[in-house]
């Protein structure tokens, strides 16, 4: 740690990780609703509808909070210079962590937006915004101030400022259904596959090139090519949500071909991140942090590379949209793209915020491999059951809770699975929160 | 490559996409009227969407395919299970789902409110969406009219229904006569045992009853007939 107010990442840190255990926790809990049945008076006071508003928006906070974390740590490196104001940072975490803590509280009593992923109703909403203001005016004015540019800093604002922007168009009330999903999707679809990635991109850019050593102009000369590529096939391909809406028809053919393409810039990535570790310059301190983000890039292709580009086809997502296969791709993609980056950033720079030069790495593997096996094979059980779903339920014809009845076993199967991924997790968000330095042994 | 280069390939990939993305977007506005057919968005309609928002039924149910995949899809949901499916559903869901392995919260919607939902179900229903759910494809015989069939292949009741006349005044599936009640949910009403004494005594289960006593059916025929009504649910 160089500067001061790098500090403030910390507690961003800290909370996004208590968040994320809290998330896995109520995922077990909608595991359980789908493979054993839940009595009717319960149902009646806390349904699956509200458990699932609580399970995705707490991973919407966690990881923006991850993101907003990771920028507070990133940019006085960057610019060489302090946050413009570390207060507005504190007010910001306050705010936005208030605003999760309500919201929460307010799906338990029904008061709801009732848009999946977007539930937070007004005017707590008004307050994200709010919040992702003060946000871009303080990382804005730091730039601003230091006048010191880099191609990393510029993607880590754009994607930023992108993802705010996208933030409001999930806010109107449309009364068209249409519509309603035509711009529910520039919220989702280009926050993942648009903002997020330029996010992603400038940080698994600056941990690349503190860890490697690797000249600054070849990791962003590959920044560039990744994120025009992210963006040239992510835009376009947002037409792959908009097959069986009531759009025209052409977004058969623009999903279709775009979304085609969509594995590239991430198998790019893959590629990068290993060209960068083999031409490394410098020695490697800590071989964990390392391994992450590999993994993060192997598992970034895998869950929104190859899954997504498994049912994106329009022949195929005929059958398959809106089953369990999407759950599937969804929960490898979520996991590789977004929460191993922040688990990257975190192993990254909680080390240095703790003044730990090298970290002992016992739990953190022990973490790390426990959570990538048990969501890929959730990945696995999660998607039999969905092909179990696409042909039963809408080849066949089979009636909805009778397919249902043939996929519990997997269910329940993901359920066992979602308690060793709670374990990995637990283990992985102890090691950060109490982190130890390396215990040298004697000879 | 130079960082130069890449920097138009970034500029290229971005630009172009998001221009294609936003010229179609407006084209898609030119033309989502006539595929939602927004002239049919009521009040009642918009009260509905209003009403569906309120209930966070879209974390369980999914709609166009979005949204939770717990409960079933309700696109076509009252081409599929019909407007008296939907209310009985809405209203009644601890009775709806007695015998499920999943059940659906009882929200204690009013009836008026009940009405606004299936206006916008029944809006959302006409969307031309490319056919979609397959499940519910016009393409295909409904599931009704499937479940009709293979009851009627297995089961001696649908045979003694088809071929006793009952149909000359009875209705399943929409095909028969209309002089007696259309019997597609007859099992919500009434017992098998309260069926097969409406068969042979209409008036002692209904003293308004129009229907002649059925003597001519033997004890067999009758207790087929009725188990088979019986579970028209």
């Amino acid at each position: 740690m160089e500067y001061r107010s790098q500090r403030i990442a910390h507690w961003y840190f800290r909370i996004a990780l208590v968040l994320f255990v809290l998330q896995v926790m109520m995922g077990l809990w909608l595991a359980y609703n789908y493979t054993f049945t839940v009595p009717q008076e319960i149902v009646d006071v806390f349904p699956f509808a509200t458990a699932r508003a609580i399970h995705t928006n707490l991973l919407v906070l966690w990881m923006l909070l991850g993101f907003m974390g990771g920028t507070y740590y990133i940019v006085p490196e960057e610019t060489g210079s302090e946050v413009y104001s570390p207060n507005l940072a504190w007010l910001q975490l306050i705010a936005l962590v208030a605003t999760g803590v309500i919201a929460i509280i307010g799906f338990l009593f029904g008061w709801t937006k009732g848009r999946p992923l977007l539930e937070i109703p007004p005017p707590l909403n008004y307050v994200v915004v709010i919040g992702a203001l003060i946000f871009l005016f303080n990382i804005g004015m730091t730039m601003f101030k230091a006048k010191r540019w880099t191609v990393i800093q510029g993607v880590l604002l754009g994607g930023l400022v992108f993802l705010a922007l996208l933030y409001l168009f999930g806010i109107p009330f449309y009364k068209n259904e249409v519509i309603d999903w035509y711009y529910w999707w520039w919220v989702i679809h280009l926050w993942v596959e648009g903002a997020w990635e330029l996010v992603t991109g400038a940080i698994m850019a600056f941990v690349l090139l503190k860890l490697t050593g690797v000249e600054r102009r070849v990791v962003e000369k590959w920044l560039y090519v990744e994120i025009g590529l992210f963006l040239f096939t992510g835009i376009a391909g947002t037409g792959h949500h908009y097959y069986w809406i009531g759009a025209p028809k052409y977004w058969l053919w623009i999903g279709g071909v775009f979304s085609a393409l969509e594995p590239l810039p991430i198998l790019l990535m893959v590629i990068d991140t290993m060209h960068h570790v083999k031409h490394r310059q410098t020695q490697i301190i800590n071989p964990h942090t390392w391994t992450l983000a590999v993994g993060c890039a192997i598992f970034h292709f895998i869950g929104a590379g190859i899954w997504g580009f498994a049912h994106t086809l329009p022949q195929i997502n005929y059958y398959t949209h809106g089953s369990q296969v999407t759950v599937s791709h969804g929960h490898l993609a979520f996991f590789g793209a977004y929460a191993l980056l922040n688990l990257t950033v975190f192993y990254f720079a909680i080390p240095k915020l703790k003044g730990i030069e090298v970290y002992q790495p016992t739990r953190a593997k022990l973490g790390f491999w426990t959570m990538c096996s048990a969501m890929m094979l959730m990945g696995l059980t999660f998607g039999i059951a969905g092909v179990l779903q696409s042909y039963l339920e809408r080849v066949l014809g089979m009636g909805y809770m009778t397919a249902q009845g043939h996929m519990r076993l997997w269910m329940g199967i993901t359920l066992v699975l979602g308690v060793f991924f709670l374990a990995g997790v637990v283990v992985t968000v102890f090691d950060l929160l109490f982190m130890k330095p390396a215990v040298r042994r004697a000879e | 490559m130079t960082k130069k280069a890449a920097f138009w390939i970034f500029l290229f990939g971005t630009l172009s996409s998001a221009a294609l993305f936003l010229v179609l977007t407006w084209d898609m506005h030119r033309q989502v009227d006539v595929l939602s057919r927004a002239d049919k968005l009521s009040d009642t309609v918009i009260a509905g969407k209003k009403s569906f928002e309120k209930h966070n039924c879209n974390d369980c149910h999914t709609i166009l395919g979005f949204g939770g995949y717990y409960a079933p899809d309700l696109t076509r949901v009252v081409q599929r299970v019909g407007e008296d499916g939907v209310r009985y559903r809405i209203k009644h869901p601890e009775l709806a789902f007695a015998a499920s392995v999943r059940k659906m919260p009882q929200q204690h919607i009013p009836a008026a409110e009940i009405e606004n939902l299936l206006a916008f179900f029944s809006w959302v229903g006409e969307i031309d969406n490319g056919d979609w759910p397959p499940q519910d494809s016009k393409k295909r015989l409904t599931r009704g009219e499937k479940r009709l069939v293979a009851m009627a292949g297995v089961s001696p009741g649908a045979a003694v229904f088809k071929s006793k006349g009952c149909m000359n005044c009875h209705a399943l599936g929409g095909s028969g006569g209309s002089f007696g009640p259309a019997l597609d949910t007859v099992g919500r009403t009434l017992s098998t045992e309260q069926i097969g004494q409406y068969i042979k005594e209409p008036k002692s289960v209904n003293p308004q009853a129009l229907m002649p006593p059925q003597t001519d059916l033997t004890d067999r025929e009758l207790e087929e007939v009725a188990k088979f009504l019986g579970n028209l649910k």
